[in-house]
């Protein structure tokens, strides 16, 4: 059963206001062909398989369908954390562009969230890169910043800018310049196991309102059930950490810079501001005072949670919908006694949304991913095939493949993906997929700057390691990530 | 053609002029042309990235610029590591780790060698199943180990849990004080079997009739081993020592792996760390600077690695 929380609503209407117009502002902002307004899980049913899109077609005005050339493309690709679902979209994606071009003589290279950054830049070093490539929406800038990467805008491809949540196009937005369309676009939400929930003494369909809550409700589980109560995160060079502190962080008024508030302009570090430090005292609570969350944190990341979660070892943790396919795929690997504890952990998950700050301030990171086309001096062979880059970004980035290829946990970065047949049988098959969907207003995007993966995947980890091992107290761990980031960016 | 009658010409003296050097390389080109490919393939995949570390190094480059884009900074960058608090740390880590690494796996694989050269029943099972560590990917092992030591399910925790020895699972590599020691034990479960071949086939050549003859006179199984093998094993034990040295100070996967250096950089080591520097945070300049240092350290070793050959050799023809 899905539930949400949605009391104190018109409290925290202006926060959502906020940052509603922060996702959805843009300066040339035409009619996006969805209500941006109006969204809700209601709104999103609405429309869902109202229009009908023929990728082949569309794709075919950009980059012929019998044009014959070369492309070298490396993309984001699926990790030991996501359901066996999506693997098989990636599948038919290759399969589908190959038929649909056939000959473009494709050489499409896989890599991980946590190993595409360094092996890229690696590349980039040796201007041996691939002609295309499909970064994590926190590497559009920095490759932008330092000139790697052509002018590519979602014209170029035939969408449209305004196709695209405004909020996902600053990430890939220099200078006033855009260098890449976002392929999709995500946000989490919170997973509970009501069984625990129920045992622990607490109301199995109520989750925590806030990260107060989180606090409270992991230390009950952890002291009555002798089990973790909240599935903290916090290894280094882990795209997990930040997508699960940051919220928390947001969520009690804190930040990096000023990246929560409506015109960020970055300017401020605020890492160690009074907000920023309770956010991480909260952390510091539940795993050195309350010992209640997992004791491997520091060194895991969430594929490490999911057999935790499904072993019912597990009372909380913050994920996407794909979760709950991911426990269908381990239970189906279950054997025996586990088989039936996985059932009930399934037939017990919930979602909801993400906790707020003491302050009723909700947050969540806007996360996904973007396409690019590099400049020919940095690939392998100092050439582009143009055409055959933008025939794959266009498949890829069409409402079609945007949405498929987002099937189980994310959204599809082409707004007009939400208008599909695919969208419609997405909502029936994809269960709390209403939760993210209701999660996206909330969404706040990391700063669009290129020190974002150091400050995201070095340094919070670090803060938080610091504080969690004891080798820092919560404001020197603070006050030294603050420092850090001031260093970074040249002394602000 | 090669000339055969090369090596039984004298070779230039030392002071010699230079066209007679010149005329005893006309003399052997034939050689030279044998080895020129191996000197051009070394040049090109060793000479030229260890120039281009070492200049490199000379070079402040900000993470938010193109690596083209760099400053010349003279020894910034050595400054700015040698007054670094983290350096420090790291070579603490790094010395410590080593040395342990080193002498525990060499200690290790000396003692289980000498079990194993007796004849026993097994000893050819007992020396395979020795051996499978080493032969096992680290890559792997290292995944395997994470699991067994995991802070919450991994099977030691899990064991000592239901035996009633510890109420949690003990922490082994979430916490500053154990992650380095935990992850020690890892690399001399891989290396030990490599010292253990090593002096194995050093045993080998302990002639057997001084070992009967030192029996005859009376000598216990100690004195056997202290005043005949291992005075003979000199050699091979130094070699070997250097060898698991050398690659304990340029360990990556172990560490890497299993906890990416954390946690709090408790674990990070030199080349851990000067991966992160490089790949992870851009800082192309210091983390060669790094590299140059770890080279110099290295080479030092390298240098008593060859002395040590050297001898053995001598040793060797002197008798």
């Amino acid at each position: 059963m899905t539930t949400f929380i949605l009391r104190g609503a018109a409290v925290r209407g202006a926060a959502i206001a906020v940052l509603t117009a922060s996702l959805t502002a843009t300066t040339a902002l035409a009619e996006p062909p969805v209500d941006l307004s109006k969204w809700s899980p209601d709104y999103v049913r609405s429309i869902a398989g109202t229009e009908e899109f023929d990728t082949a077609a569309e794709c075919g005005k950009v980059t012929p369908l019998d044009y014959k050339g070369r492309l070298t493309f490396w993309y984001q690709g699926v990790f030991e954390g996501d359901p066996d679902l999506l693997r098989q979209y990636y599948k038919d994606f290759f399969e589908t562009f190959r038929k649909t071009y056939p000959n473009i003589q494709l050489e499409e290279q896989a890599l991980t969230y946590n190993d595409l950054l360094d092996k890229f830049r690696t590349a980039l070093l040796g201007n041996a890169a691939p002609m295309a490539v499909r970064l994590q929406i926190l590497g559009g800038t920095e490759f932008a910043s330092k000139g790697y990467l052509e002018p590519l805008k979602p014209e170029d491809v035939g969408w449209s800018t305004e196709d695209f949540w405004p909020g996902a196009m600053k990430a890939v937005t220099w200078d006033g310049v855009t260098y890449g369309i976002p392929t999709n676009n995500e946000t989490m939400a919170l997973i509970w196991n009501a069984d625990i929930f129920k045992r622990a003494g607490l109301d199995p369909d109520s989750p925590p309102a806030t990260w107060d809550d989180v606090v409270a409700y992991s230390k009950q589980i952890h002291d009555k059930l002798g089990i973790a109560g909240y599935g903290l995160v916090a290894r280094k060079n882990a795209g997990n950490t930040p997508y699960r502190f940051m919220p928390q962080l947001w969520g009690y008024g804190g930040g990096v810079f000023d990246e929560a508030d409506a015109s960020p302009n970055y300017g401020e570090v605020r890492l160690n501001s009074e907000a920023s430090k309770r956010a991480l005292q909260a952390s510091y609570d539940m795993y050195v005072r309350d010992k209640s969350v997992p004791t491997s944190a520091l060194t895991n990341q969430q594929a490490d949670n999911q057999p935790l979660f499904v072993a019912g070892q597990l009372g909380m943790m913050i994920s996407h919908p794909s979760d709950y396919n991911v426990m269908l795929d381990l239970q189906k690997k279950a054997t025996g006694a586990d088989k039936e504890k996985a059932q009930t952990v399934i037939d017990n998950m919930r979602y909801g949304l993400i906790p707020t700050g003491p302050d009723g301030k909700r947050a969540v990171v806007f996360g996904g991913s973007n396409i690019h086309i590099l400049k020919p001096e940095y690939v392998e062979g100092g050439k582009v095939d143009e055409p055959a880059a933008k025939a794959i970004i266009c498949f890829w980035t069409s409402p079609e493949w945007s949405l498929k290829m987002a099937y189980a946990g994310s959204n599809p970065g082409n707004l007009n993906g939400f208008k599909t047949k695919w969208m419609k049988e997405r909502l029936d098959n994809i269960k709390f997929l209403d939760v993210t969907t209701s999660m996206l207003p909330y969404g706040i995007p990391f700063p669009a700057l290129p020190q974002a993966p150091e400050i995201m995947n070095i340094i919070v980890p670090d803060m938080l390691q610091n504080a969690l091992t004891g080798a820092m107290t919560v404001d020197q761990a603070a006050d030294d990530a603050a420092e850090k980031v001031k260093e970074l960016m040249g002394g602000l | 053609m090669t000339d055969v009658t090369a090596q039984s010409r004298p070779a230039a003296r030392p002071g010699g002029t230079r066209s007679d050097l010149l005329r005893q390389i006309w003399i052997s080109r034939a050689d030279y042309l044998y080895v020129l490919p191996a000197i051009v393939v070394m040049l090109v995949v060793i000479a030229y990235p260890i120039y281009y570390t070492v200049d490199l190094s000379f070079y402040k480059t900000p993470p938010g610029l193109q690596l083209k884009d760099k400053s010349f900074v003279w020894f910034d960058n050595y400054t700015t590591i040698l007054t670094s608090g983290v350096f420090w740390r790291v070579t603490l880590n790094t010395v410590i780790w080593t040395i342990a690494s080193t002498l525990i796996a060499f200690v290790l694989g000396y003692a289980l060698a000498l079990a194993l050269h007796r004849e026993f029943a097994g000893r050819g099972i007992m020396r395979a199943i020795f051996i499978v560590p080493w032969v096992i990917s680290a890559v792997a092992a290292s995944y395997i180990w994470k699991w067994i030591y995991h802070s919450d399910f991994g099977i030691i925790g899990v064991v000592m849990v239901q035996l009633g020895i510890v109420d949690r699972p003990p922490n082994f590599i979430d916490s500053v004080n154990t992650v380095l020691p935990s992850l020690i034990v890892v690399n001399i479960w891989r290396e030990f079997p490599f010292a253990m071949i090593m002096m194995m086939a050093g045993l080998q050549t302990v002639p057997e009739q001084l070992l009967r003859a030192a029996q005859v006179d009376g000598a216990s199984a100690w004195q056997r081993f202290w005043h005949v093998t291992f005075p003979h094993l000199r050699g091979v034990s130094t070699v070997t020592v250097l060898l698991l040295a050398v690659a304990n100070f340029n360990s990556f996967i172990i560490p890497w792996i299993m906890t990416g250096g954390g946690p709090s950089n408790a674990s990070h080591i030199w080349i851990t760390h000067i991966y992160e520097l490089a790949f992870g945070r851009q800082r192309w300049g210091v983390a060669s600077a790094y590299s140059v240092l770890l080279f110099i350290i290295l080479m030092t070793l390298g240098y008593f690695y060859v002395r040590a050959l050297s001898q053995g050799e001598r040793r060797e023809r002197g008798a």
